[in-house]
């Protein structure tokens, strides 16, 4: 079979990319698995001795940074957030949609102005404000605030996919006598399974990843989440231990990647739905 | 249920309600407040007016910031989203399409930390991969990417574009999967080949995601400060912050809390500037309206 020439260079040039793309994830893999003393001495293409490295690696980053103390603030903060965030949202969004009061509009729009603005403006604020109702450097602090800026995306997953489900079922509980709060448990709440998910990824994956807000409200060990503690195993001035720092990212990366693999196919939805809103 | 203002109606809305109006739309307006304020966060604020806003002109740490911003947002049009676009298109079609897509894609389940370690180690000096590529193929050079100015913005595009042009390529696909195939192959029965079908079918009616595609991306080049604090710090000497890393400088290690607050909102006055188009889209009437 021949092939066409033009097609011979498009294969290889997306095969360059492909491997300038997994350099730096090979390299980086590799690295978590040398000792210190292996890696300066080595090449970066050259493969460890031992591979049980990775293991004092690992010993390391636990000791001296603490990074399970911190995995676990992260987890907390990460299901506690997305966890308030889809309760407080979809219920709002249930309301919005179904039960209308007036204002609901307004309301919506206050809610989901929330993602117009850069973190930048809530940071100096919500710095004084939970030094002055000491809220500084408490975990509740923190599941807090990340619980409100997961809710703007929140609201809007739910209130479009709350559009979608057909007003038959609603009449019909209606019918049976169903007060709103039976109508929200037993009929909606129910089949939001799809938003939930799309929400508890991009939502989960941020407060996991996020740095900014980990590092200005808090300082103790107990409270910090996880990307500061991983952020603070590596700077410009120097004294980075690269193979535990790299043990470290492999760590920190861990849930975020099997999130993404199990919850895969809501990230395309969630997509759609940022790009047209439905 | 009959009734609209049912008081449960509301007692549903209100724990999102609450939680977004005192932590985050109070605080925006708050912030607006202090920035005009020349204020350390802990003595009295003192009130200066435009003073904040007007002495931006004669920063130098500013003026610098503000064109590295320029520079992250010109070279995220070029790389992440050009090249996002010309991934997603050229590699349609080829076999082993979906495990290139998902290597492109890997970058975005890592953090903006993890990636920034990962290019820190890349372009580290003395043990960095791209220094040792570079003497594998005879130049010996030891290039310091991240202190020299401008390189150390250029290795931080470089990461960045690493990361970003995953997601833009999965935008520009989910673009591309709308465009009916009658108008390809009728293109293709006229002769045309990749080139012109790209340039007078493909381009044109990827418009509307082209749209959502620039402005994301120039959002988040706005927004970026994990990578930049965690190769650099922003420096050597703060000359490779920009507005994101300048308003948290400023405020958190320099302590000028009332010039951080200014600078936060010019930094949200250009974000929403740009987005204005994506807001009018997401916010059209019969989108909210049902």
């Amino acid at each position: 079979m021949k092939v066409k020439p033009t097609k011979f260079v498009l294969y290889f040039i997306v095969i360059i990319l492909v491997l300038i793309w997994l350099l730096p994830v090979w390299t980086s893999f590799l690295t978590a698995f040398k000792s210190p003393e292996e890696f300066i001495s080595q090449k970066f293409y050259q493969f460890p001795q031992k591979l049980l490295s990775i293991i004092e690696n690992l010993k390391n980053t636990f000791g001296i940074y603490k990074l399970h103390e911190h995995l676990l603030n992260s987890f907390i903060y990460a299901v506690a957030g997305a966890g308030i965030a889809i309760i407080t949202a979809s219920m709002a969004g249930f309301s919005i949609i179904r039960l209308k009061p007036k204002f609901n509009f307004p309301i919506f729009l206050i809610i989901y102005s929330g993602t117009l603005f850069p973190f930048q403006m809530y940071l100096i604020p919500v710095y004084k404000l939970f030094n002055t109702i000491g809220l500084y450097d408490t975990r509740l602090g923190m599941i807090l605030i990340y619980s409100a800026m997961c809710i703007p995306f929140s609201l809007f997953v739910y209130r479009g996919f709350y559009t979608t489900i057909p007003k038959e079922i609603e009449e019909a509980a209606k019918l049976d006598g169903c007060g709103p709060l039976k109508l929200y448990t037993y009929i909606f709440l129910p089949q939001s399974i799809a938003p939930t998910a799309v929400v508890a990824l991009f939502q989960m994956t941020w407060i996991w990843n996020d740095l900014l807000f980990g590092m200005v409200l808090t300082r103790s060990q107990n409270t910090r989440p996880i990307m500061v503690a991983l952020a603070s195993m590596s700077g410009p001035s120097g004294g980075t231990i690269i193979p535990y720092a790299m043990a470290g990212v492999i760590l920190t990366s861990i849930p975020t990647i099997l999130l993404f693999i199990l919850l895969r196919r809501y990230f395309i939805s969630g997509m759609k739905l940022s790009v047209s809103g439905e | 249920m009959n009734n609209r203002n049912h008081f449960i109606n509301y007692l549903f809305i209100l724990p999102a309600f609450l939680l977004v109006v005192i932590l985050l739309l109070i605080p925006m307006l708050q912030n607006i407040y202090y920035s005009f304020f020349n204020w350390d966060g802990i003595k009295e604020p003192i009130y200066i007016g435009l003073k904040n806003y007007l002495s931006i002109f004669t920063d130098v740490n500013f003026l610098i910031s503000l064109r590295n911003t320029i520079i992250w947002v010109g070279f995220t049009l070029i790389f992440p989203v050009m090249g996002g676009l010309l991934v997603a298109v050229f590699m349609r079609g080829l076999k082993f399409e979906n495990f290139f897509k998902s290597i492109f894609f890997i970058p975005i389940t890592i953090s903006f930390v993890a990636t920034g370690i990962i290019w820190t180690y890349m372009f580290s000096r003395e043990m960095g991969v791209i220094n040792s590529l570079l003497n594998l193929i005879g130049l010996n050079i030891k290039i310091s990417w991240l202190t020299k100015v401008p390189l150390n913005t250029f290795a931080l595009l470089i990461g960045w574009t690493w990361q970003q042009l995953g997601i833009n390529m999965v935008l520009f696909l989910m673009g591309l999967a709308t465009i009916p195939s009658e108008q390809t192959e009728a293109a293709m029965i006229d002769g045309a080949n990749k080139w012109q079908m790209f340039i007078h079918i493909t381009f044109p009616m990827l418009r509307p995601i082209t749209t959502v595609v620039i402005t994301m991306a120039m959002v988040n080049s706005f927004k970026a400060f994990d990578i930049i604090y965690v190769m650099t710090r922003g420096g050597p000497y703060r000359s490779s912050e920009t507005l994101a890393v300048t308003m948290f400088r400023e405020t958190f290690t320099i302590f000028n809390m009332g010039y951080g607050a200014a600078i936060a909102v010019i930094l949200s006055i250009i974000v929403i500037a740009v987005s204005s188009i994506y807001i009018k889209r997401m916010t059209q009437k019969d989108l909210l309206y049902y």
